[in-house]
């Protein structure tokens, strides 16, 4: 092939691809005055070659448009390739969106002309727009729905989340988004929600559960949808129904402890009540014929009243007891020692005459908070139940330790290796009302019944631990 | 007539003691406070000896009128038809009334105070089953 021939091949080849070019091809001299131009635009404009070739392309352009397509020839004529989008209508043409490149065309180091290449992007554009705004709509839907919603791609970092995920979680869409879910929520690594999202995402499969949010004290119900892209996290506060639950839990064991109460109260009246009360009315059926023991018809009638007395004064007493537990009275703060230093003054003498000795083990500072009264009556009815089951076999020894609770309050143990009493019989019996463990000396089974009343009254607890002979152990947790 | 009575009231134990000899039913009473010192006794004296009578109280400490009649169960067959057992008890409660009639043992419940027209219902009641 000739040089000539390959030179032609090269111009036809040139020609071939101006021509049949999709895109809109001009080529302008320094003044915009199109000196070629292709198919497309013709085109475009419904127009002829002739109708356009030799005349500024500003006589097709919409005024405002103008100025614009100026400069960006002048900045190609300075030799640099200038691209830009522009939504224009040229005169007797549809609207279009055009990617315009201008490329200068060098001839020995001088721009002699620029090819205006423009590619029609109307549909790209369009379809651009109808994604943003489908983002727009997703982004409203996502802000109109009452859930809290956030996004996580597979890397548990955040990729969306709406104003209610804000407004619960307390966080700024800006500080989070693209920021992985653990870095921003390093106490629930672990946790509930930890283990929940990894299942949905391990499984493939949607989660639904409720879980406390202890940071901000929420309960939140969640539900969390895994997709290729990561999980789809749908969640809202049910603080409001959890504490709900609580209360109708609290009062249902109220009336469950009120029932019980009844039931004590009835066996209170049909035994403790009714003993002394049968007693006097069979002793009062006896002094009706004369007897040579009426004198002690008389005195025992006499107890037998007296012990009915005792019984109703009790039960004054216990019902007092419950009567305040639900008053809500400020708890204040009460110095242990200074309590156990009351009671030690008056148990003084009865623990000299047992001949017992007391260990103390108790921080000067210790506090719980309650009723004063009942701490004291608490710590009495301890000590001198240590006394009146006290073992004949040994010295009485009773040692009472007390230290802070981890939670606040103080967790105290009253100790002694008295008489005991067989725990597996006596199992929970030990705090109800009437119930008595020891045949002698006489108790009513009142004591460690206002005991755990008391304390439970203050919101506290007490165990017990005891064994035939050894001893027995209490243990107490005052708030 | 040989009468065991159980109740760790010492009062009720007086005043069914004083309505036994007004009642001339028996001076052959044997008293317990401790319903475990009573079946220490049925151990060592059946089956020579079998009480016609037990009066039993179930409010008692440490063992209950329940807790005694489970004790002395291994014995049933020596007190069966000899020894009519009545529980005697201040408690109203229909429980107990249902409960003792798990125990063949127990002949009926009495509701106290004790008097006489009840002592004499069961002395005749005692002797017509022996007769």
């Amino acid at each position: 092939m000739s040089e000539s021939a390959q030179f032609v091949n090269s111009e036809q080849r040139f020609r071939s691809l101006f021509e049949n070019n999709l895109d809109i091809i001009l080529f302008q001299d320094r003044n915009g005055v199109i000196l070629d131009v292709n198919e497309p635009f013709l085109q475009l404009l419904h127009l002829s070659r002739a109708d356009v070739l030799g005349r500024d392309i500003s006589d097709f352009l919409p005024p405002e448009l103008i100025a614009v397509f100026r400069e960006k020839l002048l900045q190609a004529f300075q030799g640099t390739r200038v691209q830009f989008d522009v939504a224009v209508q040229f005169i007797g043409a549809e609207p279009k969106v055009l990617n315009i490149s201008k490329v200068p065309l060098l001839v020995d180091g001088v721009v002699s002309g620029v090819h205006m290449v423009a590619r029609d992007i109307t549909d790209l554009t369009a379809s651009h727009q109808l994604i943003e705004q489908q983002a727009k709509k997703l982004n409203t839907i996502f802000e109109s729905v009452t859930d809290a919603v956030f996004l996580l791609d597979r890397e548990w970092r955040l990729t969306f989340l709406n104003s209610e995920v804000e407004r619960l979680l307390q966080v700024d869409r800006q500080h989070v988004l693209g920021r992985n879910l653990w870095t921003l929520f390093p106490d629930e690594v672990g946790g509930e929600f930890y283990h929940q999202y990894h299942q949905a995402f391990s499984m493939g499969r949607a989660v639904h559960f409720e879980a406390y949010y202890a940071t901000l004290r929420l309960w939140l119900e969640v539900k969390a949808f895994p997709s290729e892209e990561g999980l789809s996290v749908y969640f809202s506060d049910v603080t409001l129904r959890h504490e709900a639950q609580a209360s109708q839990e609290k009062l249902a064991q109220d009336l469950h402890r009120q029932n019980q109460d009844l039931q004590q109260f009835t066996y209170i009246v049909s035994h403790n009540l009714r003993g002394p009360l049968a007693n006097a009315m069979g002793l009062s059926q006896l002094l009706t014929t004369p007897d040579p023991d009426q004198a002690t018809l008389l005195n025992h009638l006499q107890t037998s009243l007296v012990q009915l007395d005792v019984v109703l004064q009790d039960m004054n007493t216990i019902l007092t007891v419950r009567d305040k537990q639900d008053v809500a009275d400020l708890p204040a703060p009460v110095r242990l020692t200074d309590v156990l230093d009351l009671v030690l003054k008056e148990m003084n003498e009865p623990l000299q005459k047992a001949g017992g000795q007391i260990v103390r083990d108790f921080p000067e500072a210790l506090h719980a908070h309650g009723n004063r009264a009942y701490i004291y009556s608490i710590f009495l009815n301890l000590l001198s139940n240590s006394i009146k089951y006290r073992s004949q076999q040994r010295a009485l020894l009773i040692t009472i330790t007390g230290s802070p609770h981890p939670e606040g309050g103080a967790q105290l143990t009253f100790a002694d290796n008295g008489s005991g009493f067989d725990q597996e019989k006596a199992g929970a019996e030990v705090f109800k009302l009437y119930k008595r463990f020891h045949t002698s000396p006489s108790g009513r089974g009142m004591g460690l019944y206002l005991v755990k009343a008391h304390i439970e009254s203050m919101g506290g607890t007490i165990a017990v631990k005891s064994e035939v002979e050894v001893g027995t152990q209490f243990f107490l947790y005052l708030p | 007539m040989h009468i065991v009575l159980i109740d760790d009231d010492y009062i009720s134990i007086f005043l069914t003691t004083k309505l036994l000899q007004r009642e001339n039913i028996t001076d052959s009473i044997t008293s317990f406070q401790l319903p475990q010192e009573a079946v220490y006794y049925l151990q060592n004296t059946l089956p020579d000896q079998v009480p016609d009578v037990i009066l039993l109280d179930l409010n008692m400490p440490i063992m209950s009128g329940w807790d005694f009649l489970d004790a002395i169960k291994p014995f049933e067959s020596q007190l069966a038809g000899r020894c009519s057992i009545y529980i005697l008890t201040s408690s109203l409660a229909p429980s107990d009334k249902l409960k003792a009639e798990e125990y063949s043992l127990v002949t009926s419940v009495i509701p106290k105070p004790l008097d006489g027209p009840k002592l004499q219902a069961i002395r005749a009641q005692v002797l017509e089953n022996r007769s």
